[in-house]
Parts: structure tokens; sequence; C-alpha cells
């Protein structure tokens, strides 16, 4: 009786093991192949019928090619676009990290003022914020740029931080609001007894308790950030302020280019959201859902 | 004269006023104002091709768009992204969130696995599929000649229509975790006593999935349906690197031309500012119309199945 218990769960785990495999091959096929294809050699890459599956000398040369070189075309030049890569990177660091470290900051503060506090205004203002969640942005875009070319900040890195912000502080606003409201108040009013301002609570006893929910807020605006490309694909012109998500369709334009240049820039440029969306899942998923779902 | 200031104002609302005043500032400056400012545009001709200064022209641009074929197929084809996309996207999601529903050694790590596409770039996506489906050295080719399943390699993405298929596919591949997600959760949120009682009344698995599983998802499938029309109606990114092939400032593919590209090649390539503000105004109430549709319907129908 109990053999044959175990035999059916056996069978039960082996038919969840094969959707299983099915399940990954769909989600990470794409990806494996692209890697692949990044360190092929161009002989085994273009072979065919039969394809290699993984290369027997795996080269890293095409990324090599990239940053130093510009892509190569198929018929062995280069591009003139010369370290259009490494300011590509240098874009997507700055405008990701300045953005996701500028909106914490301003979300903390006024997260704790919408959890915490009573003022004028409050439920005006915190409805004028998250409207802004459920409308497409676009109707903004088209007089923004206007807007921005005549403050002189089109193809600059500042205005693209300043734009990001902008975009991620209605979620962002709302996930802090929520995280402060779920710290304990007890301590909180203790230290208004005992005289301490705003900006003491907030420094050294709401910002210990709320890190967990600034890294969730931090992670998720880099991660939109970094992956975003109407943005820069509206307001850069040049490598001044080119982000990874621009370059890449740049390379691709290129008809000629070649595909395992292609596929290595590719590669660069998911490696941040696909490293993040490795180790920091759970902080990602609860943002992420949080602005979609509301 | 700055202390009395300060004691003008108590300490608390200095704090709200020095923590709110950016955020407000930045909101009405670069979403409110802009809004606005688009929708004036929306009634003007301005055209930054043609040297005049803009001049007013009530709803022209609106009416010109409606009259216009061009608007009508670009439309057809968001809706039909739309209504390949979602059930596609749904199946999916419903069968993985099922999937990872029960209970096994790993289970953590295969959902970990299974939703990171969500997390890459779209443009990143489109680029991906695309060489994956390239008819002469693409993966799929080879994979499937290896296999047998066909003789020789196929251009995936040489006809119109197959084009706007796979535009499709990449769209589920891209936003699949979402329903996931959703729908997982609202998997685990239904009691099992309500799958024994089912169970010891006889009910097979399909019945219970068909009785019970299906009608209490229900308002987990309206919020994933809503939020997913909204991401398959204004799809851009995926678009452009699988198939738009103007990345270099050269034509549009007109073929998988979808309205947000559209509005884009108006505003920004044709610089007809006017109508593509106006079409950027029928873009905003589309969606929200057919969103607050969408929500009541699934809404209704949940209130009557209870």
């Amino acid at each position: 009786m109990s053999f044959g218990l175990r035999g059916k769960e056996r069978i039960r785990l082996g038919v969840i093991y094969v959707l299983c495999a099915i399940v990954l091959v769909w989600a990470l096929a794409p990806i494996y192949w692209v890697a692949v294809s990044s360190i092929s050699t161009r002989r085994e890459l273009y072979s065919q019928p039969y394809k290699v599956w993984f290369p027997s000398e795996p080269t890293f040369e095409s990324y090599h090619t990239i940053f130093t070189q510009g892509a190569k075309f198929r018929d062995g030049s280069f591009s003139p676009t010369a370290h259009l890569m490494s300011a590509g990177l240098r874009n997507s660091v700055i405008i990701s990290v300045g953005s996701a470290a500028i909106v914490t900051l301003l979300a903390t503060g006024a997260g704790y003022a919408f959890a915490r506090m009573r003022f004028r205004g409050k439920n005006a203002i915190f409805l004028l914020i998250m409207l802004m969640l459920p409308l497409p942005i676009w109707v903004s875009l088209i007089a923004l740029f206007f807007i921005m070319s005549r403050l002189e900040l089109v193809d600059t890195l500042l205005g693209l931080v300043l734009i990001f912000v902008t975009l991620l502080l209605p979620l962002a606003v709302w996930m802090m609001t929520t995280f402060v409201r779920d710290i304990p108040s007890e301590i909180q009013d203790a230290a208004r007894v005992d005289g301490a301002d705003r900006w003491r609570i907030l420094y050294s006893i709401v910002l210990p308790l709320a890190r967990p929910g600034m890294v969730a807020v931090f992670l998720v605006a880099m991660l939109t950030t970094w992956n975003n490309f109407l943005i820069p694909l509206i307001f850069s012109r040049s490598d001044d302020s080119q982000p990874l998500t621009i370059v890449l369709t740049l390379f691709i334009g290129q008809y000629e280019v070649a595909w395992e240049d292609m596929s290595a820039a590719a590669v660069v440029t998911m490696l941040p959201p696909f490293l993040m969306a490795l180790f920091f899942q759970r902080y990602l998923v609860r943002g992420l859902t949080m602005g979609a779902v509301k | 004269m700055k202390s009395s200031a300060r004691r003008l104002l108590s300490s608390d609302s200095r704090y709200v006023i020095v923590v709110l005043t950016p955020i407000v500032l930045l909101i009405a400056l670069f979403i409110y104002y802009p809004a606005v400012d688009t929708f004036g545009a929306s009634l003007t001709n301005r055209n930054l091709r043609i040297r005049r200064p803009p001049k007013a022209v009530g709803l022209d641009n609106y009416v010109k768009l409606v009259q216009d074929d061009e608007f009508w197929e670009v439309t057809g084809r968001s809706f039909k992204v739309v209504l390949i996309t979602l059930p596609l996207e749904m199946a999916v999601a419903f069968g993985i969130a099922m999937l990872l529903n029960q209970r096994f050694p790993g289970r953590g790590l295969v959902r970990t696995l299974a939703i990171l596409p969500w997390m890459l770039p779209g443009v990143v996506n489109g680029f991906l599929w695309g060489w994956l489906l390239n008819g002469e050295y693409g993966a799929l080719n080879g994979f499937l000649y290896q296999f047998g399943l066909i003789s020789e390699y196929q251009y995936w993405l040489r006809e119109p229509d197959h084009q706007l298929f796979w535009v499709c596919v990449v769209q589920t591949w891209t936003r699949y975790a979402f329903p996931t997600i959703i729908l997982l959760a609202g998997l685990q949120s239904i009691p099992d006593d309500l799958f024994d009682a089912a169970k010891v009344d006889g009910a097979n698995a399909p019945q219970r999935v068909r009785y019970i599983t299906l009608p209490l998802l229900l308002p987990s499938f309206g919020i994933a349906l809503v939020v997913e029309f909204i991401a398959a109606f204004q799809i851009f990114d995926v678009v452009w690197t699988l198939t738009a092939g103007g990345s270099a400032g050269g034509a549009m593919n007109p073929f998988t031309k979808t309205l947000m590209l559209y509005n884009y090649e108006l505003v920004f390539r044709d610089l007809r500012i006017g109508l593509g503000a106006a079409l950027s105004y029928i873009i905003l109430v589309m969606s929200l119309a057919v969103g607050v549709i969408f929500v009541m319907r699934v809404y209704n129908q949940g209130v009557q199945e209870q």
C-alpha cells in the first residue's frame, strides 16, 4: 500500500518535472541562445543546417570588439561608432543609479509625511501624485519634448534623470507610504513626546526600519530605468546621453553588423536586469506588481 | 528676518514643505502641464516642417484622423495584437501558475527562472527573438531541422501576417510573468477544503478546474487582463527591434505599425505635432475606455456567477 502511494507520488513528480523543463525551455532558450552566440566563433555561429549548441572554443572577442572598436560589419570593416558601448554603459549606469537614488530619497521623506502626519491638502496632493499612475505618460511626452528643449535639457543626463525621477515618483511614494505605515508607531510617538522633530525621527527611527522598503524602491526604480527605451529614444541625440538600450538598436539598425557583436551588445544590455532578477526577485516582484495592481 | 519666518511656520509644516515641494513641482512641470499643453497643440495645425505660425483649427485634427484610412488600419492592427496576445498570454500564465501551485522540491528556483523574461529590456527581447527566428542562421530553424520537423530553413518573419503573429508571441514572452504571478496568488488563496469537498462529491480534475478554480480566479484574471491590455495596446519596444526596421531613421515597416509606433512617427519623424498630439489623446481615451468596459464586464460576470 505504502509502496503504491510512493509510486504514485513518483509519477506525479515525474510529470511535474517534465512540465517544468518545458516551461524553462520556453523562458530561457532565447536568453541561452544569445549568450552562446556572443561567445561563439563566427564559423560555428553561422553553421547550417546543423547548429552548434555550445561553442567548442568559447571566445570573448565580440565583447572586446564592441567596447574598443565599435561593431564589426560583415565585410570586416568597423562601424564608425567606436566607444558607443562604453559611453552607453556609462550613461545607463548614471541614469539608472542616479534616478533610483533620488527617487528613493524623495519618496522616503514623502512617504513618512503621508503615512504619519496630518496636514492641509494631504489627500489632494496624494491624489495628484497617484493619478499619474494609470495615465499613459505618452500625452505628456510630446509637449515635454519642447519644454526640455527650451530648458536645454535635451540630450543631457540631467534631463533624463529628471524625467525618470518624475515618472517613478507615484509608485515610489506609494510604496514608501505603505512601508512606513507598516512600521509600528510607538517609538516614533515616544520620540515626539521627548521633543524630537520630524527630521530626527525620520533619520534615526524610521530610516533603519524602512530599509527593506527603500531597497525595494531603489531596485524597482533602477530596473525600470535601465530597461526603458522610449524616453531616451525621444530625449537622447548622441553618445552624450544615449543608454545601452539605444546603442543596441543602433547596432541592429546597421544591417550588416555581425550577429555575434549584436549578441554581445544584447548580453551587456540585459546582464544587470538579469542578475537583479536572479538575486533580488522578491523585492522586484513586490514592487512591480504593486505598481500594476495598486 | 529669517528666524521670524521660521517661527511663523511650525517645524512640522516646514518638514512637509521641504519634502513635498520638489515632488509637486516635478509632477506639475513634467506631467500635468505638458499633458495640457499637448491637448492645446492638438487643437492647432502645428507642423515643424512648414514655416508658419501654428493656427487654431478646433477639432480638425481629430476629424482628419477619424477620416483617415491609415488611422483605422493602424488601430485595427493594435486591436489585433491585443486579441492574439491576451488569450495566448493568459493560457501560458494559467498553465504555469497551475504548475507552480503544486508542491515539489525546487519550486522556488523554477519560479525565479520562469519569470525572468519579464525583467529584461523589451528592446533586448525583440532582438533575441529576431535572431532566434532569423531565416538564414536562426536557432529555431536549426532546432526544428535537427528534429526533422522542417526539411529546409524557413523565413519566419517574411510574410506580413506572420510578422504580426510573432510580435504577439514576443509580447507574450515578455509579459506572461505578470499574469502568472497574479494568478498564482489567486490560486494560493483558494482554500483546500473546497477541492476536498468537491473530490468527496465525485468531481474529477477537469470539473474541479472548471467549477472551482476558474470562477474563483475571475477577479485575478480581471486584473491581469486590464494590465496586459494596456501593455499590448501600447506595444512599442518589442516591435521596434523585432520588425519595425526603422532604427537608423529609415522608413518604418508598415506591416507591424501599431498605434504607438504610428504616433511616434507622426510626431518625431514627420513633425506633425498637431495631428500627433490629437492621436495621443485618442489613444488615451481608447485605453481608458476599453479598460473601464473590461473591468465592468468582468466584474458583472463575477457578480452573476456567485
